[in-house]
């Protein structure tokens, strides 16, 4: 079994069948095309989006379907091209979305609903696809107002 | 901010080199035409949003701070 750095949980081992490919890279990071996906039960709901080139490079993620249920999909020409697709894929089926999460230190955690990372089952291939004419947000709040903060 | 009302077929000229041209109107989009020397990049701003987001959430996040927010996220927080 090979074994890869991440961030958060030190060497892992993976299966060479698990790498997940970005052929566009993600915007920001055009030239990270390789990434497996980590996920523990006891991490749940998030889904950690790790490099497996750049240790330091991990996206705390979370799946589309929990946060919105119907949420709508259209990908581009150019996104189903990269996701070696022919017609638009079947969200939940034969692909699988995941919003970014971002963690700013003095703000409150959103994810990007604007632009899901789309990966397909069967290719192993993935694209960060931007919903340009949705109303989704890009940074989408990810915990309601929290009720009456623990004293602690 | 400058505020031009154009019709369909109308140009806006921006510098020596950029045209941006209203192709269509539609309720609810404009169709534009942008002409422009290969050196101007020309973004839709969604993915300016989207790499900047990208970029925030590269960022170290302790992990302690992942592991609070999962807590909070979980549906059933044990009693």
């Amino acid at each position: 079994m090979l074994e890869f750095e991440t961030k958060y949980f030190g060497k892992v081992p993976y299966a060479p069948g698990s790498v997940i490919e970005f052929p566009l890279g993600l915007p920001g990071f055009e030239h990270e095309h390789r990434f497996v996906l980590i996920e523990q039960s006891i991490n749940k709901p998030i889904v950690f989006l790790q490099s497996l080139s750049q240790p330091e490079l991990c996206f705390p993620t979370a799946p589309v379907s929990q946060l919105c249920p119907n949420y709508e999909l259209t990908l581009s020409a150019e996104d189903l091209f990269a996701l070696g697709c022919h017609e638009q894929p079947v969200v939940g089926q034969d692909t699988l979305l995941l919003a970014i999460v971002s963690l700013a230190p003095d703000g409150p955690a959103t994810a990007n609903l604007l632009s899901p990372v789309v990966i397909h089952w069967r290719t192993r291939l993935a694209v960060q696809a931007i919903q340009a004419d949705s109303p989704y947000s890009h940074q989408h709040p990810l915990l309601a107002p929290a009720p009456v903060a623990p004293c602690l | 901010m400058l505020v031009i009302r154009r019709r369909a077929g109308q140009s806006v000229l921006i510098g020596d080199n950029v045209e941006i041209e209203v192709i269509e109107v539609s309720p609810g989009r404009v169709k534009l035409g942008i002409t422009a020397p290969r050196e101007v990049l020309v973004l839709r701003k969604e993915i300016n949003l989207t790499r900047e987001q990208n970029l925030i959430a590269a960022r170290g996040v302790s992990p302690s701070a992942v592991l609070k927010l999962m807590e909070r996220m979980r549906p059933d927080p044990p009693a």
